[in-house]
């Protein structure tokens, strides 16, 4: 059986990468797709709680809140793209470090 | 037979040999998120991790949230994201730099909260291992259940989220005059 | 997973339900009025809007006389979650009154924007009742989702769409925090639901190495959508950009639901570990304070100074938190409730300076504002005082009440540098008033202020209970007691 401390391993290099890619990258589909990948890190965790929990199969908690964790994903995406690609037409640009003309 | 000083760990079963193959598929896969210069090959790197991550439930036996990732995450965030990439195609790479200016303290403070979390890790007193499930369908029945009893509250605002995406995608999309 | 006693009781969510049930109609009157092309029918969705705030409202008043009611542990009812209705329900009344005439010019999805902000509150309003994690997450989701959409609103706009798009970035990645967070602390509890953490929590036989990185994650979750510093940096850009009636919404309404979830979080799913989130949010008070106060020194956008004016109240509020006690959590609800009130009032007035196609005033506007048009500079200079928190006006009570709780939970010293920022931040708020009275005008303040009535009676109501709560805020006290439920349902 594979312990638990593989999956919050293999979960937690997801959430730090994700955390790099959102925090380092200038484009903003990159940033966004460093924010999915930290998403489905905390699912890892969600999912591997569960499965190590006392009573896996009775109490589903974890395996709920991962399922809500993906459909609210597709729906921020889905939202989050639509806004992205309406700055793309206004400015012909994704690239963050250009994208300030909000400034004090 | 010389008595080796370091004991050779057991090897690993065969439930932990795809934990590990599906594992280094995901960690590929974000490595490419991360690293790559293109925007597609992020995009494809991230498919992977999809992927690799559906994997990870299925070993976990998790197989109905293994099937949603899939179905949602492989199957529609991957595609829009991709179509996102191409309709913003002019930003794909060329000669500049895929990194911004802090670029480097984010190396750093993602490197800083690994080595936090890898360390609790360390640790952590969880010896329990876990026993395999052995009617999985029950634990798909307890899930509906589940959704329309304990959870119904949280179905009906999902509900909602929905119909404030819809609606949402109106106000951005549709041009009225 | 305890299916033994459903307990359904559809009253705990009468509130959000009868906001989606108008947000329904709204959108059913837009659509008939779409196929008839009757403008009057279209002229009329703000209306039905408003009115769907006034009966929940009435549904509000109503519930403060029942008994507390839990929804299968997922959401309650409580004095608690009705006070963040209530305040959530002023913000969405007056925003849409300060809409009325703008958002026409602005979108032509008039409707769809009615519709979404009562959908958002609804989702704000599940905030203050959310008793579980899940539940948490899903009304944070929702109205957040809502929000991008409407500081997008404006599409062609090169501001707008910039500041929904940071906005969406920074939010998904705050999500990103929360989500985690509530991950580590499932892990370590092994529930979602607070009462279960709780007990967990005090469990010796709990392993709790996970529930400190967990808490760690959930305040940066929440400490974004309140805009704490160091989380804050969104906010001004988001403010500036967002449409002037979004921006009032935003900060009133988006403050009020994430504190109140911040609040049950912290206050009945892990009260046992206060030891350790206690300093942790001083800390962050004092931070945020200080760095909002002194940052607004520096504005010239009127947005932008009232953004970070934003964030060090978001300080002064999260010092009622620190403090951990039942006085806290009143007095915050205070806090919350008159900074709907003068905030909103106060970007109704920006509203008013904003050129034709404008999004955002320059603060020169403001010259000589006191000449040309002295009631509004009075009303004006009124919000300025009661966000300074000056008496009589409710600002003052609302800082006065939470520096007391902070003082008997035992943090003078946080409450001594709460009154030192606000000394600070009375210097801003001034001289705001100054440059209205005691500069002349010129070239740049020629502009015409062109009124409308909604606007109007949305400024005069701001003003109203900005007076009132300030003269009188047992008014408030005396509604909330109302009812015969504790607050926050706490043991």
């Amino acid at each position: 059986m594979v312990p638990l401390t593989w999956y919050l391993t293999l979960a937690a290099f997801m959430f730090c990468s994700g955390l790099y890619a959102a925090l380092g990258r200038r484009n903003a589909i990159a940033v966004l797709m460093g924010i999915e990948l930290m998403l489905n890190a905390a699912n890892i965790n969600l999912i591997a709680f569960w499965r190590y929990g006392v009573t896996p199969v009775e109490n589903v908690d974890g395996q709920v809140f991962a399922i809500f964790v993906i459909a609210v994903a597709a729906a921020e995406v889905a939202v989050g793209l639509a806004l992205i690609i309406s700055v793309y037409r206004n400015r012909k640009t994704l690239n963050l470090d250009e994208l300030d003309i909000l400034k004090g | 037979m010389p008595e080796l000083p370091i004991p050779i760990p057991p090897l690993p079963t065969l439930h932990e040999s795809v934990f590990m193959a599906i594992a280094l598929l995901t960690v590929v896969g974000a490595f490419l998120v991360v690293a790559a210069r293109n925007l597609f090959h992020n995009a494809l790197g991230l498919a992977l991790t999809f992927f690799g991550v559906a994997g990870v439930y299925f070993v976990a036996e998790a197989e109905f949230v293994g099937v949603a990732q899939v179905l949602v995450y492989v199957g529609a965030i991957s595609t829009l994201i991709t179509f996102a990439i191409m309709l913003t195609r002019g930003m794909m790479y060329g000669a500049t730099s895929p990194l911004n200016r802090q670029a480097g303290t984010a190396a750093i403070i993602a490197a800083t909260v690994f080595v936090v979390m890898a360390g609790l890790l360390g640790s952590l007193p969880w010896p329990v291992a876990e026993e395999p499930i052995v009617d999985g369908q029950i634990v798909i029945a307890n899930l509906g259940v589940g959704f329309v009893t304990e959870f119904v509250v949280a179905f009906l605002l999902l509900a909602v989220l929905l119909l404030v995406a819809l609606a949402g995608a109106i106000v951005l999309a549709q041009d009225r005059k | 997973m305890n299916n033994a006693s459903l307990e359904l009781n559809i009253v705990a969510l009468a509130p959000a339900a009868s906001m989606v049930i108008f947000a329904l109609l709204v959108m059913a009157v837009d659509v008939f009025a779409r196929g008839t092309r009757t403008q009057p029918v279209r002229a009329a969705t703000p209306w039905v809007a408003l009115l769907g705030v006034l009966v929940t409202a009435g549904v509000c008043v109503w519930l403060l006389g029942q008994p507390v009611t839990t929804f299968q542990g997922m959401a309650i009812l409580d004095r608690y979650s009705l006070g963040i209705a209530f305040v959530v329900l002023v913000a969405a009344g007056l925003s849409i009154l300060v809409s009325a005439r703008y958002i026409p010019r602005v979108n032509a999805q008039v409707g769809e924007y009615y519709a979404l902000i009562l959908l958002i509150s609804a989702g704000m309003m599940m905030m203050g009742a959310a008793t579980d994690l899940i539940v948490v997450f899903l009304a944070l989701e929702t109205f957040s989702l809502g929000l991008y959409i409407l500081a997008g609103l404006r599409r062609s706009d090169a501001m707008s769409s910039e500041a929904a798009m940071k906005y969406f970035l920074l939010g998904a990645f705050a999500s990103g925090f929360f989500v985690y967070g509530a991950a580590l602390v499932y892990g370590a509890t092994g529930a979602t639901q607070f009462e279960q953490i709780a007990a967990m929590a005090t469990n010796p036989a709990t392993d709790l190495t996970f529930i400190y990185p967990g808490i760690a994650l959930l305040i940066v979750g929440f400490g974004f959508k309140v805009s704490l510093v160091p989380f804050h940096m969104w906010t001004p850009d988001v403010y500036q950009g967002a449409p002037t009636p979004v921006t009032a919404f935003m900060s009133a309404a988006t403050k009020a639901a994430a504190f109140a979830a911040f609040y049950r979080v912290f206050l009945v799913a892990l009260p046992s570990q206060q030891a350790v989130w206690g300093p942790a949010l001083a800390t962050l008070a004092v931070l945020t304070m200080t760095l909002g106060n002194l940052a607004a020194l520096r504005q010239s956008s009127l947005k932008r100074l009232l953004a970070y004016s934003s964030i060090s109240h978001a300080g002064y509020i999260l010092v009622g938190l620190a403090a951990g006690s039942i006085a806290g959590v009143e007095a915050s609800l205070f806090y919350l409730l008159s900074y709907a009130f003068m905030n909103i009032g106060a970007f109704a007035v920006v509203t008013l300076l904003e050129k034709q196609g404008e999004m955002d005033a320059d603060g020169a506007r403001l010259r000589g504002l006191g000449q040309r048009k002295p009631l509004l500079a009075a009303v004006m200079a009124i919000f300025m005082f009661s966000l300074a928190g000056v008496p009589p006006f409710a600002g003052f009570f609302a800082k006065f009440f939470v520096f007391a709780a902070a003082v008997q939970g035992g943090m003078s010293w946080l409450a001594a540098i709460a009154m030192l920022n606000s000394a600070i931040g009375a210097y801003y708020y001034l001289r705001v008033t100054v440059v209205m009275y005691f500069n002349a005008p010129d070239a740049e303040t020629v502009s015409e202020v062109k009124s409308n009535w909604p606007l109007n009676v949305g400024i005069g109501v701001a003003l109203a209970f900005t007076i009132l709560l300030g003269v009188f805020p047992s008014l408030w006290t005396t509604l909330m007691e109302s009812g015969v439920v504790t607050a926050l349902a706490l043991r």
